[in-house]
């Protein structure tokens, strides 16, 4: 008795861990950013108010603010772009890579896998001011270039959004070229063989047979690689310049310059929903098409 | 002068690395031939089949298909097919899909339609077509590649180990069916297999290969009952070898103290023959005496009793000499006990010799 007791409560501890580190959280900024806000510390009201009665202090300002004003919905566009051309050049970069490392001999596999996780033991900072170095003025490249009398001047190479993108498919690379792997790595290589061997040509068999079965491997390295690029707020501060505005820029500008947390809060909690919601509906519709294909 | 071959292999040869793997392969093969290439793991059988499907290349050599040069061309550009050992079926395709995948390219839906509900009436897998890949018991799965790859109508088909993957039973039964259809369709069947009885009962002609070497090819009657070589008299079926030591016209083996009497002169002075454990006559010592020659009496050292015959292990000196009794008598009694004196005896014209 004493150990079914135990044996319940164990297996809740993951809720108990979600409910206490995501959804308290989550309900928390949720109640900011239906406050509003003020000077002082905290920087918003109370949402329930005991004077004289009770008062319900909610307003959806913050959120018709964002709609509003195109500073903030267009640098969660441009996010949102910037993350869907960083996936698709993951992707497309990603690919070979992760079929070359499952399709090569054993001993060379791990020592291309190495390769590929090595970045991650340095710090993600580190990697990213290495660009900089890299890009910069007077930086090796511009060098180089100079050295070999290809340019006459430095290129701004940093600070635009191709630097940007750059940096992101840089680090995020390994985190599509893993889950890849893993599905490839399965990958019987006798059906390519078989393929062949029916008439079609490579790019036929690519496109009927190593496409098809990779695409549980394309959507969870571009899950990997899409969200978090979203809220990126290291590399496009380090790498960007003015030109473009991103919405991990805008929040964390919102929060810690302006103090304006029931602001930032609206923008963290639309950011959520807008990514969420989109995803939790893929996954169904995926999830229903792949029963019926049997992926 | 060998043009009327339809398959001409020539002096083909392949490296992995360091490790030859095919030596100077020369081989021919008629149309409609069911041909057996049957060898141990590692004799090169299964890389021949893959350069053959084009999933290789060779270091050297020529294949000619219906007198066309086809070494250099790919596996997509060749007109034939190869059934894969694990059947390679695509797991994202159903029956029906996996059936057209070949042939998608070249007909119109009604067409493919066509090929598809003929072929599956012919391998008996039309309930079948909606099904997926996963579904299907071994049995159907090897159907659906074997289907998959006749509704082509290659010139040639290659099969890796076409039975392996199937349990005994059901082996024997497909084995049948091969046969038939091959005959049925008239395609020239080339298989790879490790199971020599497969390879017997399957071919028309077989070859039999050892570390990347053809070492004999001929129909399976000859290479059971007439063996060039060792290796093979082993390898298919079971062979007791002898060695001979000639000593003027006489024979001798030193190994059972026995005198042996050929049919034919022999010139070597030192020989091996080779008697198939059928062509070995045992009888109790009671009412027989030993012959001056080809006759031995020894003690039965093992045996297995299966039925409609029985394995002996008769040993004589330090020489053990197989034999199989068939099971003609009536009398459950017949069987011989361990360790009793027994008098094997055969004939002349049972002794075969080899060549080396």
């Amino acid at each position: 008795m004493k150990n079914k007791i135990f044996e319940k409560y164990f297996v809740l501890t993951p809720y108990f861990w979600l409910v206490i580190f995501f959804f308290i959280p989550l309900a928390i900024i949720f109640k900011i950013s239906i406050s509003v806000s003020e000077w002082g510390m905290p920087p918003y009201q109370d949402l329930i108010i005991f004077d004289n009665g009770f008062k319900f202090n909610a307003t959806l300002y913050n959120y018709l603010y964002i709609l509003g004003d195109i500073y903030y919905y267009g640098s969660f566009l441009n996010s949102l772009l910037l993350a869907l051309i960083s996936t698709i050049f993951c992707i497309l970069i990603g690919f070979p890579i992760a079929f070359y490392i499952a399709t090569s001999e054993i001993k060379i596999r791990n020592i291309l896998l190495i390769l590929v996780v090595i970045p991650f033991w340095s710090s993600f900072l580190l990697r990213v001011y290495a660009w900089k170095i890299i890009l910069q003025n007077n930086g090796i490249l511009n060098l180089l270039l100079l050295k070999l009398g290809i340019i006459s001047e430095p290129l701004q190479l940093l600070y635009n959004q191709y630097a940007v993108i750059m940096g992101i498919v840089y680090t995020y690379l390994p985190l599509m070229i893993l889950p890849l792997y893993g599905y490839l790595n399965k990958f019987d290589l006798n059906l390519i063989d078989a393929s062949k061997d029916l008439g079609l040509n490579r790019i036929k068999t690519f496109f009927r047979i190593i496409l098809p079965l990779s695409v549980p491997g394309i959507i969870a390295g571009s899950l990997l690689v899409f969200i978090p690029v979203v809220g990126e707020f290291i590399i496009p501060e380090m790498l960007g310049g003015s030109d473009r505005l991103y919405y991990g820029k805008i929040l964390w500008e919102e929060f810690f310059v302006n103090r304006n947390w029931p602001g930032a809060s609206a923008l963290a909690f639309s950011g959520i929903f807008v990514l969420v919601l989109p995803i939790i509906i893929f996954q169904i519709i995926y999830s229903k098409w792949s029963q019926r294909n049997e992926i | 002068m060998n043009d009327s071959f339809f398959l001409k292999i020539e002096g083909i040869s392949k490296s992995f690395g360091a490790l030859r793997v095919l030596d100077n392969i020369n081989l021919n093969i008629s149309k409609s031939e069911f041909f057996g290439l049957l060898g141990a793991s590692g004799s090169g059988k299964t890389t021949l089949l893959r350069i053959l499907g084009g999933f290789e290349k060779p270091d050297s050599g020529k294949i000619f298909l219906d007198g066309h040069d086809i070494t250099n061309l790919e596996s997509f550009e060749r007109p034939l097919n190869y059934m894969f050992q694990s059947y390679a079926l695509f797991p994202h395709l159903n029956v029906y899909n996996n059936l057209a995948f070949g042939i998608k390219d070249h007909f119109n839906n009604l067409d493919i339609k066509d090929k598809v509900n003929k072929i599956s009436k012919l391998l008996s897998i039309e309930n079948l077509l909606e099904r997926r890949i996963r579904q299907l018991s071994g049995g159907e799965q090897q159907r659906v590649a074997l289907g998959r790859c006749l509704i082509k109508e290659p010139k040639l088909l290659l099969l890796d180990e076409p039975l392996a993957a199937l349990d005994k039973k059901l082996r024997s039964k497909t084995q049948l069916e091969l046969t038939s259809l091959q005959k049925k369709l008239g395609i020239t069947f080339i298989f790879v297999t490790h199971d020599q009885e497969e390879a017997m009962s399957l071919s028309d002609k077989m070859a039999i290969m050892k570390d990347g070497k053809i070492i004999e090819h001929s129909d399976p009657e000859t290479i059971y009952e007439n063996p060039k070589n060792e290796y093979t008299a082993n390898f298919v079926g079971i062979a007791n070898i002898l060695k001979i030591s000639k000593n003027i016209n006489s024979y001798f083996s030193d190994e059972l103290g026995i005198q042996i009497s050929l049919n034919n002169n022999v010139e070597n002075n030192n020989f091996k023959i080779l008697i198939r454990p059928e062509k070995i006559k045992i009888t109790s010592m009671a009412n027989n005496v030993e012959n001056p020659s080809n006759s031995f009496k020894g003690k039965i050292l093992e045996k297995s009793y299966l039925g409609s015959f029985t394995l002996y292990e008769v040993i004589r000196k330090n020489k053990i000499i197989t034999v199989l009794d068939q099971n003609y008598s009536n009398d459950k009694n017949f069987n011989f006990p361990l360790g009793t004196e027994v008098l094997c005896r055969w004939t002349k014209e049972s002794i075969k010799l080899l060549e080396d």
